[in-house]
């Protein structure tokens, strides 16, 4: 297990990447660190990796700091997002790189390289220097050279960020095949919602230098911990309607701004001020306008996405996402009603979640 | 605002040919997405239609009206870039007022034209501050205002979103796409990204290697696509291509598995011939045996994406994505049948290039 405890780190100065960070990465995991640019994601890789150290704080392995062990004593495999790939070499030299170093034998290099270079996908490039590559092509080469050596944690900084759509697709595949056999400790950063949620056994959702939260999928997918992880966890993501709780038959009630009930208030909502109930666009039943219990709203653009549609619906001062089928025929101006799924609804105060009533 | 046409236009760089010879219309209002890969001439030709890149060869109109030697500036277009460049020691009001005072525009009528626009783009609240302060997002939205206020004849924008997350992403394209609404401007969008290009637009122009591949509805470019190019970049997740052979009205063959044909596809294999190329969608393949057009399989790995799922299943050599309803799983291995659509089932000539695209996957 590896572990950043109370890390603290700054560049320069100024520039502050990393606040009181706090995280584990299990033995065999395969970890998604997720965040915009800027984030601090490829900072917490290079403290793993032992290329720079913690301002503050300790990096432990198996409870033992390793704040201050060399990077060549770790044991780490990093892929980098620049590449880094020697420039004299073949492909099939510099996936060899590693394993010379480590004095492997020249039969089982080959072996090992051949192996590597089909699960990514480039056997026919072997001969080939990193200069006559596609951006693709030379990326993969930085993953297989990072996963062509047994390693105790493989570090990848947006491995496969620079692939066009259709490679990225399938390698995203590849990668998570390939971890499942390997058993291994991976920490991977990705600027994508779905690739974190299809790689990660767990995520962690980093923002400015904080860790907003770490979960898998599922948790931070169905239990946001507040409006951060909840509007970047999800694609589309999730939409919000600004609440406030008032007085009502059978209960204090959810009211938007402009006074519509969009059902009971849980109780840790009471006396909150800056309420928010996050609803995502699958939660969402487009019905008549004027249907009782449905959100009034009226259509402010439609997107065809090929495959459904994506209605932006304003209701009140509040935009929310609808997903519909691809032949929803419904026009920009129109009046429609918004059925919520109560079961489904997220209350935030003060961008923090609110725990829900046990029904 | 005005109608654009392109006739045989041809951009040449050097003995290097970027544009070979194309031909379109956009329409007074219409909102066009120029979509294609890098160094398939989408941003060559929206240079050229803003005078930014000579015309090599053939002509661009504007409402009948030959531009070619016009200067930028006498087209009245207005272009957004990926970067905005805003004047730092002015404010956002000053930002936005800018174009408008180069114009030699009244106060009154400045001050109605920018603080309108900065409604419509949730602006107003930041006109009193300099760029310094703004984030990407609200910096990239004071200069589409900035671009805006002037009402151009024709709004061009290149890869405006790209580098924002998916959150701001889909702000901005709300955005955009109700700035076209209410100011019903022609607009040109050039991506890469065929969410935004299928999003934004009321017709999609895809390019490849120079020319139009397709220009049509989004609708049109995803369920109908002209080609296996248009198929392969178009849709998210991408296309399943599978080779097929043996091809007559008895059916063809799949990866060992023989499939009876639609009448419909009975009249696109008489044109085809034998051997081709079949493409699905993720999402018109099923699991199980409910359609009579199947594929049998062998589970290789499932994301699960939370609102879905995505299994993929090898296929004979061919590793298949279908997209499912969250829940289900196969595990690595497992013996799979998938169901087809027919309605779904697109069938094109063996393309060599998409071939050497998909060996190179």
């Amino acid at each position: 297990m590896y572990s950043l405890v109370d890390v603290h780190k700054r560049y320069g100065l100024r520039t502050v990447a990393l606040r009181k960070l706090n995280l584990d990465i299990r033995p065999g995991e395969f970890f998604v660190l997720y965040g915009p640019a800027g984030a601090g994601k490829s900072t917490i890789l290079n403290l793993l990796a032992g290329l720079t150290r913690p301002t503050s704080g300790d990096v432990r392995r198996d409870g033992a700091s390793i704040t201050h062990l060399p990077p060549e004593r770790r044991n780490a495999a990093m892929a980098f997002e620049n590449y880094a790939l020697y420039s004299h070499l073949t492909v099939a030299e510099n996936l060899a790189f590693p394993l010379r170093a480590a004095g492997v034998r020249p039969a089982e290099i080959e072996v090992r390289v051949k192996s590597v270079a089909g699960v990514l996908g480039i056997p026919h490039v072997l001969d080939r220097r990193p200069g006559f590559l596609s951006g693709g092509q030379r990326q993969r080469v930085a993953l297989g050279r990072a996963i062509i050596r047994p390693a105790d944690i493989y570090l990848l900084d947006e491995p496969i960020g620079h692939l066009d759509a259709k490679l990225r697709h399938r390698m995203r595949a590849e990668l998570k095949a390939l971890a499942v056999d390997m058993k291994a400790t991976i920490v991977f950063t990705t600027t994508s919602s779905k690739e974190a949620l299809a790689l990660g056994d767990r995520i962690g959702i980093l923002n400015a230098g904080r860790l907003e939260q770490a979960g898998t999928a599922a948790e931070l997918y169905d239990r946001p911990a507040n409006t951060f992880v909840a509007s970047f966890v999800g694609d589309p993501p999730m939409s919000f309607l600004n609440v406030s709780v008032r007085p009502a038959e059978g209960g204090p009630a959810l009211v938007t701004g402009d006074g519509q009930s969009i059902g009971k208030a849980p109780s840790g909502a009471l006396g909150r001020g800056g309420l928010k109930a996050g609803v995502r666009s699958t939660a969402l039943t487009l019905v008549d306008p004027g249907t009782p219990g449905a959100l009034a709203g009226q259509v402010e653009v439609v997107e065809h996405l090929g495959h459904s549609s994506i209605a932006v619906v304003l209701s009140g001062t509040d935009h929310i996402q609808v997903l519909l089928p691809a032949d929803a025929r419904l026009r920009p101006g129109e009046r429609v009603g918004l059925r919520v799924d109560p079961t489904r609804l997220h209350i935030f105060a003060d961008e923090t979640a609110l725990a829900t009533d046990a029904a | 605002m005005a109608r654009i046409t392109a006739r045989r236009l041809i951009k040449r760089y050097g003995a290097f040919q970027a544009v070979h010879g194309i031909d379109f219309d956009v329409a007074d209002g219409e909102f066009v997405a120029i979509l294609g890969p890098s160094g398939c001439g989408k941003s060559s030709t929206m240079r050229m239609i803003a005078g930014l890149e000579s015309i090599s060869d053939g002509q661009i109109l504007f409402d009948g009206i030959p531009v070619n030697a016009v200067r930028a500036r006498d087209r009245n277009v207005a272009m957004s870039f990926e970067n905005y460049a805003l004047y730092a020691p002015i404010t956002v009001y000053e930002n936005i007022a800018f174009p408008l005072r180069s114009a030699g525009k009244d106060a009154a009528s400045i001050d109605r034209a920018v603080r309108s626009v900065a409604e419509k783009m949730e602006l107003t609240a930041l006109l009193g501050l300099k760029p310094g302060a703004l984030s990407s997002g609200q910096a990239q939205r004071v200069g589409l205002a900035r671009a805006l206020v002037r009402k151009p004849a024709v709004f061009l924008m290149d890869e405006p979103i790209s580098h924002l997350d998916t959150r701001q992403r889909y702000r901005m394209r709300r955005f955009i796409k109700s700035i076209h609404q209410e100011f019903g401007h022609t607009m040109i969008y050039v991506t890469h990204d065929q969410e935004e290009a299928l999003a934004l637009a009321d017709r999609v122009m895809v390019m490849s290697d120079g020319m139009i591949q397709q220009m049509a509805t989004p609708q049109e470019v995803y369920s109908r696509p002209s080609n296996a190019f248009v198929a392969g970049f178009v849709g998210e997740p991408p296309i399943n291509f599978l080779d097929y052979a043996d091809a007559d009205d008895s059916g063809l063959t799949i990866e060992g598995n023989r499939v009876a044909l639609t009448e419909q596809l009975k009249a696109r294999v008489r044109l085809i011939g034998p051997r081709g190329l079949a493409a699905i969608r993720p999402h018109f393949l099923r699991l199980g045996a409910e359609s009579p057009v199947r594929l049998q399989g062998r589970g290789f790995i499932t994301e699960e994406l939370q609102d879905h799922n995505e299994i993929f299943v090898d296929v004979g050599s061919v590793r298949v994505a279908i997209v499912t309803p969250p829940g289900l799983r196969v595990a690595r291995g497992e013996a799979v049948t998938i169901s087809v659509d027919p309605e779904h089932l697109l069938l094109f000539p063996a393309d060599v290039k998409v071939k050497e695209h998909a060996d190179e996957l």
